[in-house]
């Protein structure tokens, strides 16, 4: 007769169970952990990955944002580029309605802001520094909700004279699926990886 | 003369000359204004 582990409660048979029942279980007890496991209290969850090609211009990821999550963790590390320069995202094929400041903070002198309304990508949300690589750090809110999508950075500084964050909201209410970076200058892109991650909602 | 190389997910390829317009127009997204 079937008992039950302690502290989940799964389903195990015990030691004078038949032999012939086990395969029905193995089902039980897997079935169990899977939906304990799916039921977790979530942090980040991974979503997908994206390699990126050999001399790109511009990088489409679909797939990314679903009705799964309402916030995402967009990160982009590794490979080259062709120059030192921003690196815009896109939501969709929208080209119209983002608005974003980035303030940047030099080593060596004062504060700048540089900020753009209206603008047609979030234009300084990452970087691409010429033999080092790839940098962005996003955090999105609502890109897959009919509402309007912020996104905040860590990464929008200006080539390699300072630091800098990021903040833009998308003024659009549409839903959108897919992102797209976009190198400033013709700047072109070399491998490096695109991660996808959700944030938990439970 | 060839387009610059679009990728989408695991495909890149030559970007279509409407892509590149879209591309061009990217670019030369609005300057900005500092302060």
């Amino acid at each position: 007769m079937a008992t039950t582990t302690p502290n989940y409660g799964w389903p195990v048979p015990t030691s004078t169970d038949y032999v012939k029942d086990g395969a029905t279980a193995i089902e039980a007890l897997g079935d169990a952990i899977d939906a304990t496991v799916f039921g977790l209290p979530q942090g980040l969850k991974f979503i997908k990955k994206q390699t990126i090609g050999t001399g790109v211009s511009t990088v489409n990821v679909t797939g990314a944002f679903s009705t799964t999550y309402d916030a995402y963790k967009i990160i982009v590390t590794g490979g080259s580029a062709s120059g030192s320069n921003y690196m815009g995202f896109k939501l969709g094929a929208s080209v119209t309605g983002y608005y974003e400041s980035l303030i940047n903070a030099p080593w060596a002198s004062a504060l700048v802001k540089s900020s753009n309304s209206n603008n047609t990508i979030f234009e300084y949300a990452g970087n691409t520094f010429s033999g080092q690589g790839i940098y962005l750090n996003a955090d999105l809110i609502n890109p897959f909700l009919a509402k309007y999508t912020s996104i905040a950075t860590t990464s929008g500084v200006t080539l390699s004279t300072g630091f800098g964050v990021y903040g833009g909201v998308h003024q659009v209410a549409t839903s959108y699926t897919d992102f797209t970076l976009i190198p400033s200058g013709g700047v072109t892109l070399t491998g490096g990886t695109i991660y996808v991650y959700g944030y938990g909602t439970s | 003369m060839t387009n610059p190389l679009i990728q989408i997910d695991n495909e890149v390829r030559e970007m279509t000359d409407a892509e590149y317009a879209d591309y061009q127009a990217e670019q030369a997204a609005v300057n900005p204004s500092s302060e």
